[in-house]
């Protein structure tokens, strides 16, 4: 325990230093402060799923630039089901679904056929872009709602409760579950060190009896399941339509969350919601007024913020060491 | 084992041939509507536009989609009403990229159309530069002023809309219904027309209750700010938490992205109402049924429909064209909506028709 404390000393003082200010907030303006976290938390769902999917692939070796273009399929998939079948489950299964055949084709496509995985990832995104604006059928609604959910006990926390556990839909909850799942499994399980191997250093995995390649397909495909739910929660769950290209860049969004995370999903997550916390206070910095700064001022904090926040994490952070090489036994 | 690499080949050939490269594009050839036989006879390609007899007319899109359900819409229809009435030839092209207004444009011009339409304000100095260097085709600029001392050409001319004047009608509205006294507007790209009908809600709604407060938010980014409907929800989520109970949404689908939020939230409809823009979005939105009292419209299909008949006709007026604006119907909220709230909201509106009542917006 204590060892584990000494180890990660940085990591748990900001914690706690971001826990603390956060409730002091929380209390203190307690009529905007809500309502900003409930925005950062709705504006970091996407993200942080789409992260997962990079952190998956990446973690296995498989550079994912595709997460774009499987979220804008898998958005119009589920709008477009749950319009025509009348039932939003279908809309939700076919969305999911949708982003695991997206997933599958680019891990068919840079594992087995060994392409490069950024042209694959381009390819996969203007594909994703072309099919959905040219099957865009205008003037359909959703049948329904994905109802929000009350967690008992958990939404009574003040602070986390309101905004993690209550108000919100099950893809909210799936997003805090999927990153606590994937940083165990990752770190503390056998598929977990396996994954890692794979996308450090493959032939050694390789060596160890481990099957690179089927490694990586499955993993960048059920991968691929994440970023098919991220889509949904856009088209189905955050708004209740489908637009063209309306993913605006959130799949890149992602994959520069995923390196501010250091390939770490826990990371990943804390970072998403400090990114969607920044633009919540952007845009309550334009909205309140007062201080008359021009929106196009405000609507660089983010990047700002990221950008700090990356030179500051500079050289701490390193990609796997395998990622975007495809294996290629010595033998063949 | 050499893999087999042309195997890629077709998914990308297949994008490549979907994603387009300059945009994309549409037709409309009278003769190949088969609406009726009032338009045998109409062109159906643009091979001939050069011919004095043929009428053809081509339209570009900013960056937003002919199906936006605002304001890009709008033109387009306008555009298909000209092309009905004038029994010539329509086409449009959607810009993907600012970069591109030029070529697009000249996929018109080089074939000889005979009027161009140019859809939003930020094509403003590609549309004056097009006129210049092509004399033969006029041009109609939808949001678009032209300053008389930079631009000489005579076939240009900009449609502009009084915005603020169905802003401020909208706020009037919204300040008479509010309970809670804070109004929201959730906009896209803070520019002039957006500005007009922003300041003119704010205008509007504290001129009808001095006690109200109006949060506004414009969308930060430059490239996808009228097409990111996640944000414009999100924001609409939080200003409803803040207590707002009313929300402008003005920013095509970012704008459509507030209104279905607010009509998914608990009372709407009841306590929580939401106005649209540019069109009776009642029509075009229709998940915004449930909050959706009006809309602060501006009258862009009739606009540019006239325009495009008086271009067919003659000259332009100059370089400067008045459209209209007003408010939308109140549909089914029309028994929810008090009668004297009707009644001051409507002596409003005519005032300002009439003249007599300055919004006081200015940018």
């Amino acid at each position: 325990m204590t060892a584990w404390v000494a180890k990660n000393r940085t990591t748990l003082v900001v914690a706690a230093v971001v826990i603390v200010a956060a409730y002091v907030f929380y209390y203190a303006k307690n009529d905007i402060a809500p309502s900003m976290f409930g925005a950062a938390w709705g504006y970091a769902i996407p993200l942080v799923l789409a992260a997962l999917v990079g952190v998956i692939g990446e973690r296995s070796g498989v550079v994912n630039i595709g997460i774009e273009g499987q979220m804008l399929l898998a958005a119009f998939a589920g709008f477009f089901a749950a319009a025509f079948s009348g039932s939003m489950i279908v809309g939700i299964l076919a969305g999911v679904g949708t982003g695991l055949l997206a997933g599958g084709f680019l891990a068919w496509t840079t594992v087995r056929w060994r392409m490069d995985q950024i042209i694959a990832g381009v390819v996969l995104n203007i594909v994703a872009t072309g099919l959905t604006s040219f099957y865009l059928v205008s003037g359909k609604i959703l049948p329904g709602v994905i109802p929000n959910i009350e967690v008992p006990v958990l939404s009574a926390i003040p602070l986390i409760g309101d905004v993690f556990f209550s108000g919100r839909s099950a893809i909210a909850l799936v997003a805090i579950i999927a990153a606590v799942t994937v940083h165990l499994a990752l770190f503390h399980s056998r598929w977990g060190l396996r994954t890692r191997a794979v996308g450090e250093y493959p032939s050694a995995a390789d060596t160890a009896g481990i099957n690179v390649e089927r490694l990586r397909l499955v993993n960048v495909t059920i991968a691929g399941s994440l970023a098919g739910l991220a889509g949904v929660y856009l088209s189905m769950d955050a708004s209740s339509s489908f637009e063209r290209g309306m993913t605006a860049g959130r799949g890149f969004l992602a994959l520069a969350i995923m390196i501010m995370g250091a390939w770490r999903p826990l990371r990943a997550f804390a970072m998403a919601l400090f990114f969607g916390f920044v633009n919540a206070v952007a845009s309550q910095l334009q909205q309140t007024g007062g201080v008359s700064i021009p929106p196009q001022l405000t609507g660089t904090l983010p990047y700002v913020a990221t950008l700090v926040v990356l030179a500051v994490a500079a050289g701490r952070v390193r990609a796997p060491g395998a990622v975007g090489q495809p294996y290629v036994k010595k033998d063949q | 084992m050499k893999s087999p690499r042309y195997l890629v080949a077709v998914p990308a050939a297949l994008a490549l041939a979907l994603a387009g490269c300059g945009g994309s594009t549409g037709t409309t050839g009278g003769g190949s509507t088969a609406t009726g036989s009032t338009d045998a006879g109409a062109p159906t390609d643009d091979s001939n536009c050069g011919d004095a007899e043929v009428f053809c007319i081509g339209l570009v899109t900013d960056t937003g989609k002919v199906d936006d359900k605002s304001f890009n819409q709008s033109a387009h229809e306008g555009a298909l009403a000209a092309q009905a009435e004038t029994n010539g030839f329509y086409k449009y092209v959607e810009t993907q990229d600012p970069k591109d207004y030029a070529p697009n444009m000249a996929q018109f011009t080089n074939k000889k159309y005979d009027v161009v339409v140019t859809v939003g304000f930020l094509m403003t100095e590609a549309t004056a530069t097009a006129a210049a260097a092509s004399p033969d085709t006029k041009f109609i600029g939808v949001d678009q002023f032209f300053d008389p001392e930079a631009v000489t050409a005579k076939n240009v001319t900009g449609i502009l809309f009084p915005e603020d004047q169905a802003g401020y009608g909208a706020g009037y509205l919204a300040g008479l219904m509010t309970k809670t006294n804070k109004l929201g507007q959730v906009l896209g790209q803070e520019i002039p027309p957006v500005q007009k009908f922003a300041k003119g809600f704010e205008a509007g709604a504290k001129a009808a209750n001095p006690e109200v407060t109006v949060s506004t938010v414009y969308h930060p980014a430059g490239d996808n700010a009228f097409n990111d409907p996640v944000w414009g929800a999100g924001e609409a989520k939080k200003m409803l938490a803040q207590k707002a109970d009313i929300i402008f949404g003005a920013g095509g689908n970012t704008g459509n992205g507030a209104l279905q939020e607010v009509a998914k939230a608990s009372g709407a409809g009841e306590s929580l109402f939401c106005i649209g823009v540019d069109t009776d979005q009642w029509d075009t939105v229709p998940a915004a049924q449930p909050c959706l009292i009006t809309s602060a419209m501006k009258l862009i299909t009739e606009g540019v429909t006239d325009t495009i008949i008086t271009a067919k006709d003659g000259e332009f007026e100059g370089l400067t064209t008045m459209g209209a604006a007003g408010l939308a119907p109140y549909h089914d909220f029309e028994d929810k909506i008090p009668e004297d709230v009707k009644t001051k909201v409507a002596d409003i509106v005519s005032q300002m028709e009439a003249g007599t009542l300055e919004t006081g917006v200015t940018l």
